[in-house]
């Protein structure tokens, strides 16, 4: 029984992270009808971003903030950086291909991510970068928490799970609550409609690459809280983000955050219960499983094509 | 959005493909058999990962090894030329494989240091062996490099450091006389030089009564939360063989997050001060620290005013000695020569080649059986509160 309230405990943690990511294909998916394949790289720039600021406030051997502004600083400070990356990689590389045929924008985002991991890479070299986030407060953030059971969870993985989860309550009610949201959601529907009926079409747009790159750079901050950062976790978390985001149907955000946990879920339990060698083929076999018997994914909307 | 799902996956699966075999196209190398004059220019390239999560290994052999360029070259009547080629642990073999091809089409090539990991030179032993580039590896330990059967490298490769078949039983013994272990987990990484050193260590392991039980994660894995849970909270060690040192320390950490009492082992691939010092834990490596060696006293010093700022590591002083080697090797190939050494001389040379006062303490000799040193040994350290390593064995 400890074994499986652990690894759900670290499900819970992961599939989160994943959710965040997963929000973001899923956003400017719904949107533009692009799979924005740079996405896993605005996660590493906003692991990045966090780990700089987080040494100009002292790092964690001797912070000059208290602990949770110094977590909050460094969170929205990795996702003011990640959005204001989302704006230009949208100008410099996918508005002028927006009527192009399909494939264009999706190699340009290829390029976009090989861009960003390799000048990072080119910037602060290879050398990976830990938050060290376990001298805070002589580790009170991993020793710290409660127990269930002979099971301890840590402050650190509540922590994460919390931010997460009010990131994604704030999108929701920024999506189905707000004018802005009202407008994502028209021109998700029918861009062409949506710009008749008056609404700015690349303001939404952008707007809709702040929200999902945003998200990127929180849960870069919130991934790196736990293990050290590199310039190459981009492509690995991607591809888990857009393997969640098609999980639970590409374009549904309540589809982002449960294919983010169902993820989560079956990558801890792969490597708790089936082996620790098989868990990647175990999630990736997942997804080819979705691709066949279910494309639309668990809450997205199937395709209606007229004959 | 199938059809745009599909076509993503059609793109993703050509790009890599296409990737894959730009870095690995299996063209045999030309052997060059080409004589250099020894007054000319001559390429010592180090083969080591200089990016990735093993950068750090590159950083502190390259230190090392230009500074040996620096120091040694001109008084053996060399003019040497230091580069290095990145071999990034994460990407597997296809980069050493494209570095090989490049090296052997350099006729200033005539002899190369590392590759520094056990996957890089397996992967490229054969094209150097074809071409007669003897390549001297300042930190590959895999036993099957050098000995057994099937042998993994040509009788091209050398090491200036012991293998496995000492580091495994060195550690393994440790934990038994020393830590007194009942219980031990270890861990490999799916790769050569971890499932090899967890395999040493696990055999004496077993041999000597200890209960062993066996994870195995994927290379690219940064979070060990799931591995964490499947270690017993009655394990008293977990054998952590990692090329990636912040690795180490992330899974001690969360070894201690999940209140359980197991300590982390280290190989000498997360030797790394820096990176991994959660106190407490153990780290071997092959080299001692040479600061407590009167002799290099001089080489400290002047390598301390190349590299200000940056500490006496045991990953680079080896490599100093792979590059005395190499050039020893060359200078007895000119002299043969009578001013002019092409690659097959080189490689005859280089197990003549002794260093009386060798930069890891005592006399360097070649075995007489192997490609590997003689009476060399290994190491093992302690991590102190302040994160110093403290050697204990």
């Amino acid at each position: 029984m400890d074994t499986f309230i652990q690894l759900t405990v670290d499900a819970l943690t992961l599939g989160s992270v994943y959710a965040l990511i997963a929000l973001g294909y899923t956003l400017v998916y719904g949107v533009l009808k692009l799979l924005n394949f740079a996405h896993g790289d605005v996660f590493m720039v906003g692991s990045f971003i966090g780990f700089g600021v987080l040494q100009l406030l002292g790092g964690t051997s001797s912070p000059v903030v208290p602990i949770w502004l110094l977590l909050v600083v460094i969170t929205l400070a990795a996702m003011a950086g990640c959005a204001a990356l989302g704006v230009v990689i949208e100008r410099f590389a996918y508005r002028p291909l927006r009527d192009a045929p399909r494939i264009a924008p999706l190699i340009s985002a290829l390029g976009v991510s090989f861009f960003l991991a390799n000048s990072m890479q080119l910037l602060f070299g290879a050398t990976p970068r830990n938050y060290n986030t376990f001298d805070l407060a002589n580790a009170s953030l991993y020793t710290k928490g409660f127990n269930i059971g002979n099971v301890h969870v840590a402050l650190l993985r509540i922590i994460t799970v919390v931010a997460a989860l009010v990131l994604m309550l704030l999108l929701w009610y920024l999506v189905n609550r707000t004018r802005t949201g009202k407008a994502m959601r028209a021109t998700s529907f029918d861009r062409e409609a949506a710009a008749m009926m008056g609404i700015d079409i690349d303001r939404v747009i952008v707007f809709t690459f702040v929200l999902g790159s945003a998200l990127a750079g929180a849960a870069g901050v919130l991934q790196s809280l736990r293990v050290p950062t590199t310039v190459a976790i981009g492509f690995v978390a991607g591809l888990k983000g857009f393997t969640a985001a098609v999980i639970g149907g590409i374009g549904s955000i309540p589809g982002a955050m449960a294919g983010g946990l169902i993820l989560g879920f079956a990558e801890s339990y792969a490597e708790g219960y089936i082996s620790t060698k098989w868990s990647d083929l175990i999630v990736f076999s997942i997804l080819i499983a979705f691709m066949i018997f279910r494309p639309q994914g668990l809450l997205g909307r199937a395709d209606i094509r007229k004959v | 959005m199938k059809k745009a799902i599909g076509l993503a996956l059609a793109v993703l699966a050509i790009t890599s493909v296409v990737a894959a075999s730009a870095q690995g196209s299996p063209k045999v190398a030309a052997a060059s058999a080409a004589s250099v004059s020894c007054k000319s220019t001559i390429t010592l390239p180090l083969v080591t990962p200089v990016t990735g999560g093993a950068g750090f290994l590159g950083a502190e052999q390259g230190a090392w090894a230009k500074y040996a360029v620096k120091t040694l070259a001109k008084p053996l009547g060399l003019k040497v030329k230091f580069v290095l080629g990145d071999t990034p642990v994460e990407q597997g073999p296809a980069p050493a494989q494209a570095l090989a091809q490049k090296y052997v089409a350099d006729k200033s090539v005539l002899v190369l240091l590392g590759p520094s990991t056990s996957g890089a030179v397996a992967a490229s032993s054969s094209t150097y062996f074809q071409a007669k580039i003897a390549h001297i590896s300042p930190s590959a330990t895999r036993t099957s490099l050098t000995q057994g059967s099937p042998r993994e490298a040509t009788a091209a490769f050398f090491r200036v450091v012991p293998g496995d078949y000492i580091q495994g039983p060195s550690d393994a013994r440790f934990m038994m006389s020393t830590l007194k272990v009942k219980k031990v987990v270890l861990l490999d990484f799916q790769e050569p030089y971890s499932v090899g050193l967890a395999d040493a260590v696990e055999s004496v392991l077993k041999k000597g009564g200890v209960s062993t039980s066996r994870l195995s994660a994927p290379n690219t894995t940064t979070d060990y939360s799931a591995f964490v849970t499947k270690v017993p909270s009655d394990a008293d060690v977990v054998f952590f063989p990692t090329q990636k040192p912040g690795d180490a320390q992330t899974f001690a950490q969360q070894l201690i997050e999940q209140g359980k009492k197991a300590k982390v082992f280290g190989g000498d691939g997360s030797n790394d001060p820096s990176a991994f010092k959660q106190a407490g834990s153990y780290v071997s490596n092959f080299a001692p620290d040479i600061t407590g060696i009167k002799a290099d006293a001089a080489i400290i010093a002047g390598w301390k005013k190349d590299n200000p700022g940056k500490t006496v590591g045991s990953f680079g002083p080896p490599s100093y000695g792979a590059a005395q080697v190499a050039l020893n090797a060359i200078a007895l190939a000119c002299k043969q020569g009578h001013g002019k050494a092409d690659r097959q001389s080189v490689l005859r040379n280089i197990k003549k080649v002794t260093i009386n006062n060798w930069i890891l303490g005592g006399k360097f000799k070649w075995s007489t059986k192997t490609n590997d040193p003689l009476n060399a040994k290994f190491y093992i350290f302690q991590i102190q509160s302040n994160g110093t390593y403290k050697l204990v064995g």
